[in-house]
């Protein structure tokens, strides 16, 4: 039996007229992510009557530890951070679909499932902290060709950044290298929001959970930005016409000495696609997907014999 | 999810690593080319280095989160401990968030050539180093 959710959708799709995404209509996220930051850009992208389905990748059980920048209480440690994210959503927005699945992004066996559900998505939103992470949804985002959201809180909470990828448009790689962030980004003994990238225990004081909420606004807004406006069928309206005028914002929120003048500074930076970037350039010479083992082995073979 | 496992990590492979690898061995002495194997998930490069007097062998290791983390290179041929040297004799060559550019890994920008270039320029301080006791180049910062 389908879930209430999806009879809902089903009659506001044929009530409203709107058709699928692009143009106009009920738009799908796909997101990456529940911690201290994702829940609450979730949790304000879907007070947005146009998203009528959600589709969270999150591996994580919520801990004690959380409660303190997090959106769950106390008692909900033990719990999946997905299964708890759904009810708080479901509790919102009673017609939302959501679809869970609890599984590192990165997790190989579990790639179908997640390429099948971003395939069909509208909209990409990574709110994940690791490196590896935020340049497998890219790599992910671009084979689909999907637009996509991505926000950084610095640690310590002194800034933060939010990144807009449209598909043609430079990738995370162009993007991280043209920004040459001297910013400390080590790993966290506990995987944050918070914390992007980064180190673990001693590295750095915890970002609060004020600064994680203020760049969890600008992310769900720049979110919105890239989503088409609600119009009549038929009207030609295309997200090809909804842009931003940078690829990336970086809102400071505390002065630094040697980085940042002052605090509640934005910049804006745009961004171009290197051509040499190694990460999204086109390859000078294209292999099949079912060639690429087979051409693996032969360049083993002949290197390995150098 | 991996160099050797993932379309992503082998694709990356086959258009960027083993082409750059393969002109960097191109009219080299085979004694010093670049040999490649596959080791569990990670892919390890071999190959032996001359940046002065004497000669090194090295083994440079793209580890399954590659391109994303930088490689790892270790040199094999005992070395004296040294600034910059940590255990089982691994370079320490990027630094996260460093503002020297040669000092942050950049997917990018670098490949595993640029690492092999990398360990020459270290071996070249090393044997500064050893024979005056000071490192020539900055600490990254």
């Amino acid at each position: 039996m389908a879930p209430a959710g999806s009879q809902v959708r089903k009659g506001n799709r044929e009530l409203i007229g709107y058709s699928q995404f692009p143009g106009n209509g009920m738009i799908h996220v796909f997101q990456v992510g529940a911690g201290s930051g994702g829940m609450p850009v979730l949790d304000m992208l879907v007070r947005d009557r146009r998203i009528d389905r959600v589709t969270l990748v999150e591996p994580d059980e919520y801990k004690p530890h959380n409660a303190d920048r997090h959106v769950f209480p106390h008692s909900s440690a033990g719990e999946l951070k997905a299964v708890l994210a759904e009810a708080w959503l479901k509790e919102r927005r009673p017609d939302l679909e959501v679809n869970l699945i609890v599984a590192d992004v990165l997790d190989t066996a579990c790639q179908p499932e997640i390429e099948a559900a971003m395939a069909v998505a509208d909209i990409g939103v990574c709110a994940v902290d690791n490196e590896p992470a935020k340049y497998h949804f890219d790599a992910l985002m671009r084979k689909h060709g999907k637009r996509w959201t991505l926000g950084e809180v610095l640690s310590g909470g002194i800034g933060g950044f939010v990144h807009a990828f449209l598909p043609g448009g430079p990738c995370y790689g162009c993007v991280a290298s043209h920004l040459k962030r001297s910013i400390e980004v080590e790993k966290p003994a506990i995987a944050e929001y918070s914390q992007p990238g980064g180190a673990v225990k001693e590295a750095t004081v915890p970002a609060t959970m004020a600064s994680i909420h203020a760049i969890a606004s600008l992310h769900a807004l720049i979110t919105f930005e890239l989503m088409p406006p609600p119009q009549p069928s038929g009207s030609g309206a295309s997200p090809a016409q909804n842009g931003l005028p940078f690829t990336s914002l970086l809102l400071t929120m505390k002065q630094v000495p040697d980085l940042f003048d002052e605090a509640f500074r934005p910049f804006r930076f745009r961004i171009a696609r290197s051509p040499e970037c190694l990460v999204c350039r086109a390859p000078e010479r294209e292999v099949a997907s079912e060639d690429l083992d087979v051409a693996l082995h032969q360049a083993f073979a002949r290197l390995g014999h150098e | 999810m991996g160099l050797l496992d993932s379309e992503q990590g082998k694709r990356r492979l086959l258009t960027v690593e083993i082409p750059v690898i393969e002109r960097y061995n191109e009219g080299r002495d085979p004694e010093f080319r670049i040999r490649v194997a596959p080791v569990g998930g990670t892919l390890v490069l071999r190959y032996r280095l001359k940046p002065g007097h004497n000669i090194y062998d090295l083994e440079t290791r793209l580890l399954s989160s590659y391109p994303t983390v930088p490689p790892e290179t270790r040199v094999l041929t005992l070395l004296k401990h040294c600034p910059h040297l940590l255990e089982g004799q691994t370079l320490c060559m990027w630094r996260q968030g460093s503002t020297r550019a040669a000092s942050r890994w950049d997917p990018a920008r670098f490949s595993s050539v640029f690492a092999v270039q990398a360990a020459w320029r270290w071996l070249a301080c090393y044997e500064v180093w050893h024979e005056s006791g000071e490192w020539p180049l900055p600490e990254a910062k």
